[in-house]
C-alpha cells in the first residue's frame, strides 16, 4: 500500500501537473512538459501492469523513444485490457447479481482524492473476488480521471453497498432485501436497455478515458485537457452536489418516489452540468477528428443518459396510468406509425403505373393481380349442357321442324308443253287426205300453216290476217295484193264429160215462160227427187253417188257450179 | 373467263348500289299498303306519288314485292343445285389437323378435300370458280388443335370467319367400333336460337353448305347458338317403339364455333367490305349478344 502510494506519488504529481497546465502551454513544444507527460504515462503503465499478464514490457520505455513508439507500447498493453474490460462488463450486464458480490464499498462521504482513494483501496481489495475487469476499470478511471470514475463508482457503489451489506450480515437483512435489489437492478437495466446499454456507456467512457489517456501524449493536447477539465469540472460539480445530497438509506430503501425524484433531479443536474461542459468544450474546441468524435460520443452518451433516465422515469409512470391514458398512448403510437408511413415512400403496389424497373424482381408474381375481362368466357361443355342440347334436338325431331334448305319456286321460263290427247274416234279424213294436206302445206309456201288445233285460234288467226292485209294496204306505198289462191278442192260429183253448153242459144230459143214452166217443173221434181235421194242413196260402180232420173237436176247443179267457178 | 367475271362483278356492284333507292321505294309502297289496309289516310309525303305507287303495288307478285338485297342475292340460286364444297387447310398442316379435315369431308355431303401444298389462296379460289364449286372451307390450327374455320361462298359470296373451341374429333375416340362409320345421307339441319339479323345471316351461310335432304333421313346436324357460341353436333336418331321415344347417337366431331367476322367478298379479296366484325375492346360487348337470344 505504502509502496503503492510512494510510486503513485510522482506519477500522480505528474498527472496533477499536467492537469494544471494551461491550454496555451500545450501549443509550444515544451521539454519539461513532455517529461512530465512521459512520467505520467510511465506511472499509468506501471499501475496497469498487474492487470495485463501478457504484456511484453515491464515498464513503459519512454527515454529516448519516439512518441510513436511510446504510443505503440501503450497500445500493446491496452488492447487486451480493453477486451477483458468489455467481457467483464458484459458479464455484469447478464448477471447483475455478481455486482452485489463485490465487496461493500464505503460510502463516499466527502468528495476528495482521499475519499476517492479510500474507495479505490477498498475496491482494490475487491480484486480478490475476481472482478478484475470491473476493478481495473475502477482503477483506471481513478488513476486518470478520478472524478469521472467517481460518477460511475457511485452508480456501482450503490449496488456495491447493498452487496456489501448483504455479504456481511447474511444474504438478507433489514437493509437489504433481494427483491428490492433485483427490482433496482432491473430498473438499472431498463435504463440501459431503454436507449443505451450501461455497459456501452461505460465502455465508451472507458474508451474515452483510454483515448484521453492516449491523447495525453499528443503534442497538441489542449483538447484533452479541455475535455478533462470540462468533464472533470462537470464531474466535480456533480460530485459536489451529489456529495451534498449524498446517497442516503432512504434514497435506496425508502419509497420509489423519492428515488425517482432524486434521479430526476440528478439527471437534471447532470444534464445541466454536462450541457455546460459541452458548451465549454465546443467553445474551446481545437482541431482533430478524435476530439470531435470524442465530443460526440460524450454528448451522445450524455444525451443517452438523459433519455435513459427520462425513459426510466416514464416507465415508472406508465404503471399508474388510467385506461384513458393508456388508450391515448395507444392512439399516439398509432398516429406515430401512420405519420411515419405517410412520410415514407409508398409501396410499389400503391404507386399507380409501375414498370418493371421500378419494382423489385419477381414481385408481380407474389401479388394477386385483378383483371377485367371484357369477353365472355368460352362455355364449358358439361354433361348438363349436352343433355340440354339433346333435348332440344329430340323435340325438333318429334315435331319434324327442321331448318333445311327449301327449293325456291321457279318462275316458268318455258311454256308448258301441250299434252296431246289420243282421240280414239276414227278420223274423218282419210289417210290419203291427210297426206294430201301435208303435201299441200309443204309445197305451197305461201299458205299459212294450219298447225293450230283449236278452232278459236284458227278464227283468230283468220281475222288477224285480214286485218294485217288491210293495214298493209293502207300503210305501204307499194302494195301488191295477194294473189288469190284457188283452193283446189276435189269435186267428187263432176261428170266425166263436161260438154260445152250452148247456153245462150238455148236461153234465147226458150221463152221466158217456157223457161219458168220448165224450172217450176224441175224444181218440184228436185224437191221430190231430193226426198227420194235422201232415202235411197246408192253408190254406183265407181263409188259415185247415183242419182236416179235427175240428170237434169244434176245438170242444173253443174251449171250452177260452173257458174260459180267461172266468176271470181 | 376474266371478262365474264368482271362483268358479273360490275353487275353485282350496280345492283348493290341500286339497293338504297329500291329500299326507299319499298318502304313507300309498304306504307301505302298499310294505310290502305287499315283505312287510314295516306301520309302526306306520299300523296303525289301515291297513284303510281299503287299501280305498281297492284302489279307486284310475290317475288317482286320483297326488296332484294345484294346480300341475299348471293344465295338466290343456291337452292336450285346442290352445293359443291372444297375443304383445305392452312399451310403445313399437322397430322391431327389432316385427320380433322378428313372428318369434315364426311360431315358435309358433296365435299372434297384437297392438300394445301404451297398454293396461294387466290389460285385456289380461281380454280374453284372455274370448276363451279359453291363453297370453300379453310381450317386453321394451333399446335395440332384446330382453332379456326373460314367458310367462303363462291361466286362473290360472303366469307364467314369462325374460331373453334372445345374440339373433339372422331379420332380422339380410340375405340373405332364404338363410333362406327358415318352415314353419308343428306342430313336434316337444326339451327337453334339465331334470332337477330346477323344471326339469320350466319344461319343462312351455314345452311347453304348442305343440300336439300330427303324428308326421312336419320342424320341430324345441329348448330345451336348459346350467347354467341355456336355448338356443332352431329347425331343419328332412331325411333324405337312408341311415338315419343327417340334415341340419339352422337356421331362425328363436336366443336364450338365463335363468329368473329363476315366480309362481303371471297377469301382472296382483302379489300372487301366487312359486314360485321367482333369488337372485344368495347365496354359493352360483354353485355350484348350478337347472334341472338
Amino acid at each position: 500500500m505504502g509502496m503503492a502510494t510512494s510510486t503513485k506519488e510522482p506519477g500522480l504529481e505528474a498527472l496533477k501537473r499536467l492537469k494544471s497546465t494551461k491550454a496555451p502551454e500545450w501549443l509550444t513544444p515544451n521539454p519539461s512538459l513532455s517529461q512530465t507527460a512521459r512520467a505520467a504515462s510511465e506511472h499509468l503503465f506501471a499501475s496497469l501492469k498487474p492487470f495485463t499478464p501478457k504484456s511484453p514490457f515491464e515498464k513503459l520505455l519512454t527515454q529516448g523513444f519516439d512518441a510513436e513508439q511510446i504510443w505503440q507500447q501503450i497500445d500493446l498493453q491496452s488492447h487486451p485490457l480493453m477486451s477483458t474490460l468489455r467481457r467483464e462488463v458484459k458479464r455484469f450486464e447478464k448477471n447483475p447479481d455478481e455486482i452485489s458480490k463485490l465487496k461493500k464499498v464505503q460510502k463516499v462521504g466527502h468528495k476528495g482524492s482521499e475519499g476517492v482513494k479510500g474507495v479505490v483501496e477498498e475496491e482494490s481489495d475487491g480484486l480478490d473476488e475476481g472482478l478484475n475487469g470491473f476493478d481495473e476499470e475502477l482503477d483506471e478511471d481513478e488513476e486518470e480521471e478520478e472524478e469521472e470514475e467517481k460518477e460511475e463508482e457511485e452508480r456501482e457503489s450503490e449496488g456495491e453497498e447493498e452487496g456489501e451489506e448483504g455479504r456481511e450480515g447474511g444474504i438478507e437483512d433489514a437493509f437489504l432485501k433481494i427483491k428490492e435489489l433485483e427490482g433496482f437492478l432491473e430498473d438499472g437495466e431498463a435504463m440501459e436497455y431503454g436507449l443505451k446499454k450501461k455497459g456501452d456507456g461505460l465502455g465508451k467512457k472507458s474508451k474515452k478515458s483510454k483515448g484521453s489517456e492516449e491523447e495525453e501524449e499528443e503534442d497538441d493536447d489542449d483538447e484533452e485537457d479541455d475535455e478533462l477539465g470540462a468533464f472533470g469540472l462537470g464531474d466535480d460539480e456533480d460530485d459536489d452536489q451529489n456529495a451534498d445530497k449524498m446517497a442516503s438509506y432512504d434514497d435506496f430503501f425508502g419509497s420509489n418516489k423519492k428515488k425517482t425524484s432524486k434521479r430526476k433531479s440528478e439527471v437534471n443536474v447532470r444534464s445541466e452540468d454536462l450541457d455546460m461542459g459541452d458548451e465549454q468544450e465546443d467553445s474551446d474546441m481545437g482541431d482533430g477528428q478524435e476530439d470531435s468524435d470524442m465530443g460526440d460520443e460524450q454528448e451522445d452518451s450524455d444525451m443517452g443518459d438523459d433519455q435513459e433516465d427520462d425513459g426510466a422515469f416514464e416507465n415508472k409512470k406508465q404503471e399508474t396510468l388510467s385506461t384513458h391514458e393508456k388508450e391515448l398512448q395507444k392512439l399516439r403510437s398509432q398516429i406515430e406509425l401512420m405519420e411515419k408511413e405517410d412520410l415514407e415512400q409508398k409501396d410499389w403496389t400503391m404507386q399507380g403505373e409501375v414498370t418493371a424497373e421500378k419494382r423489385p424482381v419477381n414481385s408481380a408474381l407474389e401479388v394477386d393481380l385483378e383483371f377485367d375481362h371484357n369477353v365472355r368466357p368460352a362455355p364449358v361443355i358439361t354433361e348438363e349442357v349436352t343433355v340440354a342440347l339433346e333435348e332440344i334436338i329430340k323435340e325438333r325431331i318429334l315435331k319434324g321442324q327442321y331448318d333445311d334448305v327449301q327449293k325456291a319456286p321457279r318462275l316458268p321460263s318455258v311454256a308448258p308443253r301441250e299434252i296431246k290427247e289420243l282421240d280414239e274416234n276414227k278420223s274423218k279424213k282419210g289417210l290419203a287426205e291427210v297426206y294430201e294436206e301435208e303435201y299441200v302445206q309443204q309445197t305451197n309456201l305461201n299458205s299459212a300453216p294450219l298447225s293450230f288445233k283449236d278452232e278459236q285460234k284458227k278464227e283468230a288467226s283468220m281475222l288477224f290476217k285480214k286485218l294485217c292485209l288491210k293495214l298493209d294496204a293502207l300503210s305501204h306505198f307499194h302494195f301488191a295484193p295477194k294473189p288469190v289462191i284457188e283452193d283446189m278442192s276435189i269435186q267428187a260429183n263432176v261428170p266425166a264429160l263436161a260438154m260445152e253448153e250452148v247456153k245462150s242459144l238455148l236461153h234465147l230459143w226458150l221463152s221466158q215462160t217456157q223457161l219458168c214452166w220448165l224450172l217450176r217443173k224441175f224444181l218440184l221434181a228436185k224437191v221430190t227427187l231430193r226426198k227420194k235421194l235422201s232415202l235411197h242413196r246408192q253408190k254406183g260402180r265407181g263409188g259415185e253417188l247415183i242419182r236416179r232420173g235427175n240428170s237434169k237436176l244434176r245438170q242444173l247443179n253443174g251449171l250452177q257450179r260452173s257458174h260459180k267457178t267461172a266468176h271470181p | 373467263m376474266n371478262r365474264r367475271n368482271t362483268r358479273l362483278r360490275r353487275e353485282y356492284l350496280y345492283r348493290k348500289s341500286l339497293e338504297g333507292k329500291e329500299r326507299i321505294l319499298y318502304e313507300k309502297k309498304r306504307m301505302i299498303k298499310e294505310a290502305l289496309q287499315e283505312g287510314k289516310p295516306i301520309p302526306t309525303e306520299l300523296r303525289n306519288e301515291e297513284a303510281e305507287l299503287r299501280h305498281q303495288i297492284d302489279l307486284e307478285d310475290e317475288s317482286t314485292a320483297v326488296p332484294r338485297t345484294h346480300i341475299d342475292d348471293e344465295y338466290a340460286n343456291a337452292s336450285e343445285s346442290d352445293p359443291k364444297i372444297l375443304i383445305t387447310t392452312s399451310r403445313n398442316p399437322s397430322a391431327p389437323l389432316t385427320q380433322f379435315v378428313k372428318e369434315l369431308k364426311f360431315v358435309f355431303p358433296n365435299a372434297q378435300r384437297m392438300n394445301r401444298g404451297g398454293q396461294v389462296i387466290k389460285e385456289i379460289i380461281e380454280t374453284c370458280r372455274a370448276h363451279d364449286f359453291t363453297d370453300v372451307i379453310l381450317v386453321h390450327e394451333h399446335r395440332g388443335v384446330p382453332d379456326g374455320i373460314t367458310i367462303s361462298h363462291l361466286p362473290f359470296g360472303p366469307t364467314a370467319y369462325f374460331g373453334l373451341l372445345n374440339v373433339v374429333t372422331r379420332h380422339d375416340i380410340k375405340d373405332k367400333k364404338a363410333i362406327g362409320t358415318m352415314s353419308e345421307a343428306y342430313p336434316h339441319l337444326i339451327l337453334n336460337k339465331f334470332s337477330t339479323k346477323l344471326g339469320e345471316r350466319t344461319a343462312n351461310i351455314l345452311k347453304h353448305l348442305f343440300p336439300v335432304p330427303k324428308p326421312d333421313t336419320k342424320r341430324i346436324i345441329t348448330f345451336a347458338n348459346e350467347s354467341d357460341y355456336i355448338s356443332f353436333r352431329h347425331h343419328i336418331y332412331e325411333k324405337h317403339g312408341g311415338p315419343k321415344s327417340i334415341e340419339l347417337k352422337e356421331v362425328g366431331p363436336r366443336f364450338e364455333m365463335r363468329l368473329y367476322k363476315i366480309t362481303l367478298g371471297t377469301l382472296d379479296q382483302d379489300e372487301a367490305q366487312t359486314e360485321w366484325v367482333i369488337r372485344p375492346y368495347m365496354n359493352t360487348t360483354k353485355k350484348r349478344k350478337f347472334l341472338g337470344d
